[in-house]
């Protein structure tokens, strides 16, 4: 009896051993080492780091480059996670419902996703090039004279907010399946109370889907602190002024092109504080209402 | 609290496609008359209700409460409650707050709505679950607070699709109880879906047999259950379903006709007329239900006094009551 129970646990702890030692290897084990390295003066190109205490810390308070950085994630984030939320949102439950050539819109929303980022940017590239650019064109048929899109500041910020829209597959899956577990006669009992569908919207679809949007509000917010790394590389490379030196960028700069391997390590550890700060005030945001009960 | 409103439904069509779920439905229920419906699964029951509340369009005829034709009038507006098989209730929302949905939908003021809610709920003893979520409420409570939520608009009309179908057969017995009291106290025009042959015989002041969208019979239960007016109603009411012999064999000839027997109607006797031999014996404590077969392969089944010993093999004889047969004529039709 304790035998065979032995032996399941065994076989079990088996069975969990490749994704263990994966799990271990490259994420545990380089995330210590950068904690470590975060206190040294590592080039990445040494032999042997020497423990420089807080040194790195100190050159934080003073670093221009990393103030400009830390606007331009916040930015990045405070625009993208509600527009890249309200599209998928709004698209998983407008294409929720069975409609004719439904399934054709829903793989028209997922398809970007597929796209490599890359690819996407290169994309992007032309959709916002002020000359021959559909952007600009598209602002020229209301007599808007467009914009010199990733030449200024605030319009490449909004140019990579803007790419960052399309790749919204994997919430818009997820509002998808949501709603569609959500028990049609609800709506009936509510249509039949003279619940409107904006009441519905209101009183049944966002209460009950709360808790999923809360899910996917954090994990948007974790991916586009970090993913916004392949647009500003392609479209701006961090300029114009630093306005899209996203953190990211900022880290890879200084690891790979300034040999700040050390100073990089520790700014990855600033990023994962942003990121756990921004959750923490979402999740207190929303202990107001009932979502998590 | 009703304004006299009666049911009527004028020949009534809805299909799904091929699917023909309702096919010329024509009933009249009078102001405060309490209507139960039965019929097979896919009989087109809660299609009938559907289009009732309107959440359904119906594809020809005519749905009127009160007199009012109802065709263009949005579901909201008529005066009609459903309460669903499922109950249908919000799960994010408190019962007090499921109750008061659709008062607050229509603006009525908070306190008021309040106030309503609560003397539903102590109408229906349930005024201790109102801070509860619905899923913290057993069924019964549940089936409760879906009732609750559909008196709190006072309608002309309410509609109940197997309310009880979910409770165990104890609570089930002590809510039918209820709703009947509580109609009595309101006297609203009802219409109840039922699976339940003891529902469909005790609630209703008439019972509706339905079968492939149609109406089959409708009348007081007791008539139904002594006259029906063809085959299937005899095979559909009563438990076990009336013995129907086509052609009438040992109930006497009746020539492409069927001819049909209760089974409370046949007795054991020795010197009656028909064979047969028991197959299995069903004892239900108050009587027992014999299935036997004649030497023709014919299956009767008998309802006796408990108790009687009888085994599976014995042979018995079986008497009939002539004035309680049912006649039927080829199409099914009773004669
Ligand atoms: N939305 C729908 N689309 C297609 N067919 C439907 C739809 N709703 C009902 N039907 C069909 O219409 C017929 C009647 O269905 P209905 O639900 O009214 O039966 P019912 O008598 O209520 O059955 P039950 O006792 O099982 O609840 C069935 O054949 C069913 O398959
Ligand atoms: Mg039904």
């Amino acid at each position: 009896m304790t035998r065979a129970k032995g032996e399941r646990s065994l076989s079990g702890w088996a069975f969990l051993a490749p994704y263990a030692v994966a799990v271990v290897l490259l994420i545990a084990v380089p995330a210590l080492l950068n904690v470590g390295y975060a206190f040294t003066d590592h080039t990445g190109l040494t032999r042997d780091p020497q423990f420089v205490g807080l040194d790195n810390v100190r050159r934080l308070a003073d670093d221009a480059f990393l103030a400009d950085s830390l606007e331009a994630s916040l930015f990045h984030v405070a625009l993208s996670v509600p527009l890249r939320l309200l599209a998928a949102v709004g698209l998983g439950l407008l294409l929720a419902a069975p409609r004719p050539g439904g399934r054709w819109f829903r793989t028209a929303v997922y398809l970007p996703t597929v796209v490599p980022d890359v690819a996407l940017a290169v994309l992007f590239l032309w959709v916002l090039n002020p000359l021959y650019g559909p952007l600009n064109q598209l602002l020229g048929l209301f007599g808007h004279p467009g914009y010199t899109w990733l030449s200024d500041p605030t319009t490449a910020r909004v140019g990579v907010v803007l790419m960052l829209l399309f790749p919204i597959g994997e919430g818009f899956v997820v509002v998808l399946a949501a709603r569609r577990l959500l028990d049609g006669r609800l709506y009936e009992a509510a249509a039949l109370e003279g619940c409107g569908p904006f009441g519905q919207l209101r009183r049944i679809t966002l209460p009950l889907l709360a808790p999923v949007l809360v899910l996917l509000a954090v994990r948007d917010t974790i991916l586009t602190l970090q993913v916004n790394f392949v647009p500003a590389y392609v479209l701006t490379d961090g300029r114009p002024a630093n306005a899209t030196l996203y953190l990211p960028v900022y880290i890879f700069d200084q690891a790979f092109e300034f040999s700040g391997f050390a100073y990089a390590a520790l700014i990855t550890i600033l990023l994962m504080l942003i990121t756990a700060a921004i959750i923490a005030v979402q999740l207190l945001a929303v202990r107001r209402w009932r979502v998590l009960r | 609290m009703t304004d006299g409103g009666g049911l009527r439904l004028t020949g009534l069509v809805k299909a799904y496609g091929p699917v023909r779920a309702v096919e010329g439905v024509d009933l009249d229920v009078p102001a405060g008359e309490l209507v139960t419906v039965v019929g097979p699964s896919g009989s087109g029951k809660s299609t009938m209700l559907r289009l009732i509340a309107g959440l359904e369009r119906p594809d020809a005829g005519m749905v009127a409460v009160g007199g009012q034709d109802l065709r263009d009038v949005p579901p909201h507006r008529r005066s009609v409650a459903m309460v669903f098989q499922d109950y249908a209730l919000y799960p994010h929302l408190t019962v007090r707050e499921n109750i008061m949905f659709g008062l607050r939908v229509r603006k009525v003021p908070k306190g008021e709505a309040r106030r309503q809610a609560g003397a539903a709920a102590e109408r229906l003893g349930i005024a201790d679950l109102l801070d509860r979520y619905p899923d913290q409420a057993s069924g019964g409570q549940r089936q409760r607070v879906a009732l609750a939520r559909a008196l709190v608009r006072s309608p002309a009309v309410y509609l109940l699709d197997e309310p009880l179908v979910s409770l165990d057969a104890q609570l089930r017995l002590s809510t039918r109880a209820d709703l009947l009291a509580l109609h009595r106290q309101i006297g609203s025009t009802t219409l109840h879906v039922t699976h339940d042959q003891a529902e469909a015989m005790t609630m209703g002041d008439r019972v509706v047999v339905m079968d492939a969208g149609r109406i089959r019979q409708a009348g007081p239960p007791q008539e139904v259950y002594d006259a029906p007016a063809d085959t299937f109603v005899a095979g559909f009411l009563g438990s076990p379903p009336m013995n129907l012999v086509p052609g009438g064999g040992v109930l006497g000839g009746a020539a492409g006709g069927t001819v049909g027997v209760r089974p409370e109607d046949l007795a054991l006797d020795p010197a009656g007329p028909i064979e047969a031999t028991v197959d299995a014996v069903e004892t239900l404590g108050s009587e027992a239900v014999l299935l036997t077969r004649c030497p023709d392969g014919l299956r009767l089944a008998v309802r006796t006094p408990p108790r009687l010993s009888l085994r599976p093999g014995d042979t018995v004889r079986l008497r009939f009551d002539p004035d309680r047969l049912h006649r039927f004529d080829a199409a099914g039709r009773r004669v």
